[in-house]
């Protein structure tokens, strides 16, 4: 198994494209999600994030170019290993948490026994195994998107594809999930995150797709490309004249304060450096290095590719 | 198991469950037993009491041999219908006899009188005066007994023989014979065939509104929260779609079978009177063809709407096709060759429904059973194939209802 894990490239999404009459929802992108990695595609509303993750569970055909799993075309057999969470949540109001559950177990080919044992555990992960008989629309919100995503889960899937999943969940359930998602990767699944919250895909994600007005933006390892388009700036607080931190060569821009200044650097440029040429000049109080927020490389790549 | 077969058992489980469909399983066959039973039964249902009942003959010649005829009617029970009294008085006035028997009908001491009264041209004037001018049937009983006494009384004027007498005056009764292939005839009264085809018309009606019903409700929930995404990530859209038709079937002919049980069981071997079993197989192969034809084009409409209001103004639509066999019933049955019937016939949504009401009243020839068999078939495919694309595609679009336009890409793409 381990070797499979490590020399295929699990989920393949050849040029893929979607167009609707007047639009082109999805504009030829490629990636792969590895086993082991959380994959996160990022975007803006509307980027195309949805279209992308409705074409890979074969709820839409795409207009071109394929979706490929361990090589072969998308069939029923990858619909049983994968879980879905949409975005927007909701599930049969009238009906008890258990049926649910069981049925859910039975639309992946799990046998009813077998889901509701793995249904039950999962209900007391979450500890709302006492809501088990209960009808879904008398359980609270966020206990209603625990059963949510627990009817993602609870077939085991190799794949799982997430949208938004964070949404109406509290901190402390936040964290299950967050383990759970962890524990999944690390037991060689693919997990695909779709969300615009960055701070969280810095968090989690192995590898990130960025995707605006359906076309790629950026993809790849996230720390490389956090080194890539990060930029290269520091914080100084400090007391004296700044202003000549301007002629230097490799400073790219000032914004000075009256104690307190942000400067952007050339991006091959240490730090350190200009850490030396401050020392002798001015009194520093406080020195930091600015590490690039997703966040922002995120908004700086969207206003740059809309130009 | 099949995906499909997980989706009907969880249609028909999760429906079965719910207090609604619990409500219109007992509630609609009160519904339409009060409808179509109560009035009929209450006509039929006659006061079983003993009517006092005066007579007031001023001519003098009827009262004797009409209180004999009216005292001897009696009910199924043995129990005479009537008490005659006399209320003429040689002594009063006519008039002063009338306001007085007026007065008794008031009163309520007599539930009418008859007023006999010589005509012109030597025929009698004849009326019954009582409280209630609507009892048809009473009055039908006292028009044909004064009838039988009047004939009588002039026959015997002419020195006929009393044997002859009785024999002419015998009222006798045209039935009404169905001529069937080879001869055959079929003595089933008019009701029983009319009874027969109408029950199998109000039930197809009725489990096709209920199922469609149930059908769109359930793809506009799953639309709206997007369940469908997950569904469909899990199954094909056929499987869906198969699973959804046949669990909401099952559960629709499974009502109309708790209902038949319901009536059978209530009113026991009174309610198999009413069916004329002669063309059961061939109405319940029409029944199911309607059946599934106006599931499949529920489909088809249920997957473009995408709310409540909108699946109901539809709904309406489709349920007025529905009515109309209901409204030509009656002139179809008083003539199953009308061309309009025949029209009717070979029109799909319509031909169940008048197919069930022809085949119990008329000898329908063979060709046109298979011609409108072949039509249903051929309406059931074309629909099915339809509503799949339309399905296919309308289950993940949102806003308003699609243009015909649209549709029509929908299904050269689908």
């Amino acid at each position: 198994m381990f070797l499979i894990f490590k020399n295929s490239n699990m989920l393949e999404i050849i040029n893929l494209r979607k167009e609707y009459s007047a639009t082109t929802a999805v504009d030829d992108i490629t990636f792969k999600a590895e086993a082991g990695k959380i994959f996160g595609l990022l975007g803006p509303n509307g980027a195309g994030k949805t279209t992308t993750i409705r074409i890979i569970l074969d709820i839409l055909k795409p207009t071109s170019g394929e979706v490929r799993f361990y090589g072969k075309a998308i069939d029923n057999e990858f619909l049983n290993k994968t879980g879905y969470l949409p975005e927007e949540r909701g599930l049969y109001k009238k009906s008890r948490v258990i049926d649910i559950i069981r049925y859910f177990a039975e639309l992946k080919n799990i046998p009813a026994a077998q889901g509701i044992a793995s249904g039950i555990e999962w209900l007391n992960k979450f500890d709302i195994i006492q809501y088990k008989d209960r009808k879904l629309e008398e359980l609270s919100k966020g206990n209603q998107q625990k059963i949510q995503f627990i009817t993602s889960i609870l077939h085991n899937p190799d794949i799982l594809i997430l949208d938004e999943p964070f949404s109406g969940f509290d901190p402390i359930n936040q964290q299950i999930v967050k383990d759970i998602l962890i524990d999944f990767v690390n037991s060689g699944k693919i997990i695909i995150l779709s969300t615009h919250q960055m701070e969280l895909a810095e968090k989690l994600c192995h590898e990130i797709f960025l995707i605006d007005n359906g076309k790629e933006v950026v993809s790849g390892n996230i720390n490389e490309v956090r080194k890539r388009y990060g930029k290269n700036s520091v914080k100084v607080e400090f007391t004296g004249d700044i202003s000549f931190v301007n002629s230097l060569p490799y400073v790219l821009e000032l914004n000075a304060y009256n104690n307190y200044a942000e400067v952007e650097l050339r991006e091959n440029t240490p730090p350190n450096v200009f850490l030396q040429d401050l020392i002798n000049r001015i009194e520093i109080r406080n020195f930091n290095i600015v590490e690039a927020t997703l966040n922002k490389i995120f908004i700086d790549l969207i206003k740059k590719s809309e130009g | 198991m099949k995906k499909y077969l997980v989706i009907a058992k969880w249609e028909f489980l999760e429906k079965v469950k719910t207090k609604a469909f619990l409500i219109s399983l007992f509630l609609t066959p009160l519904i339409i037993f009060v409808f179509s039973f109560l009035p009929g039964k209450l006509a039929q249902e006659e006061d079983k009491n003993i009517k006092v009942i005066g007579i007031l003959d001023s001519t003098q010649i009827y009262f004797q041999h009409l209180s004999e005829k009216l005292s001897s009617l009696a009910f199924d029970t043995k129990q005479p219908r009537f008490l005659v009294i006399n209320l003429y008085k040689k002594t009063v006035s006519v008039s002063k006899l009338m306001s007085e028997a007026n007065k008794d009908v008031l009163e309520k001491k007599i539930a009418g009188y008859i007023y006999i009264v010589q005509g012109p041209a030597t025929k009698p004037l004849v009326e019954y005066r009582s409280l209630t001018v609507g009892n048809f049937q009473e009055l039908d009983i006292i028009s044909t007994s004064f009838n039988d006494v009047h004939h009588k009384i002039e026959f015997t004027k002419l020195n006929l023989d009393p044997e002859i007498i009785s024999g002419i005056t015998k009222s006798i009764e045209v039935k009404s014979i169905k001529v069937e292939e080879e001869g055959k005839v079929s003595d089933t009264d008019f009701l029983t065939k009319f009874m027969t085809s109408y029950v199998f018309i109000i039930l197809l009606m009725i489990t096709i509104i209920s199922s469609g019903g149930m059908l769109i409700r359930s793809l506009v929930e799953e639309k709206s929260n997007r369940l469908i995404e997950i569904l469909i990530s899990s199954c094909s859209p056929n499987d869906l779609l198969t699973g959804k038709v046949l669990g909401l079937s099952l559960l629709s002919l499974f009502q109309v079978a708790v209902w038949l049980i319901l009536a059978l069981a209530f009113m026991g071997s009174s309610v198999v009177t009413f069916i004329n079993f002669d063309n059961i197989p061939l109405i319940l192969v029409y029944f199911i063809l309607g059946f599934v034809l106006y599931t499949s084009l529920f489909v088809g409409v249920g997957s473009v709407v995408t709310t409540e209001q909108e699946s109901q103004q539809l709904t309406s639509y489709l349920s007025l096709i529905i009515l109309l066999p209901i409204v030509i019933a009656i002139p179809v049955m008083q003539n199953p060759d009308l061309l309009l019937a025949k029209i009717f016939s070979y029109f799909p949504l319509t031909s169940p429904a008048i197919m069930i009401l022809r085949l119990n009243n008329v000898s329908i020839p063979l060709y046109e059973i298979i011609a409108t068999l072949v039509i249903m078939l051929i309406s059931i495919y074309i629909t099915i194939w339809f509503s799949a694309r339309i399905f296919r595609i309308g289950i993940l679009s949102y806003g308003k209802i699609p243009s015909f336009k649209q549709i029509s890409t929908w299904l050269r793409k689908g």
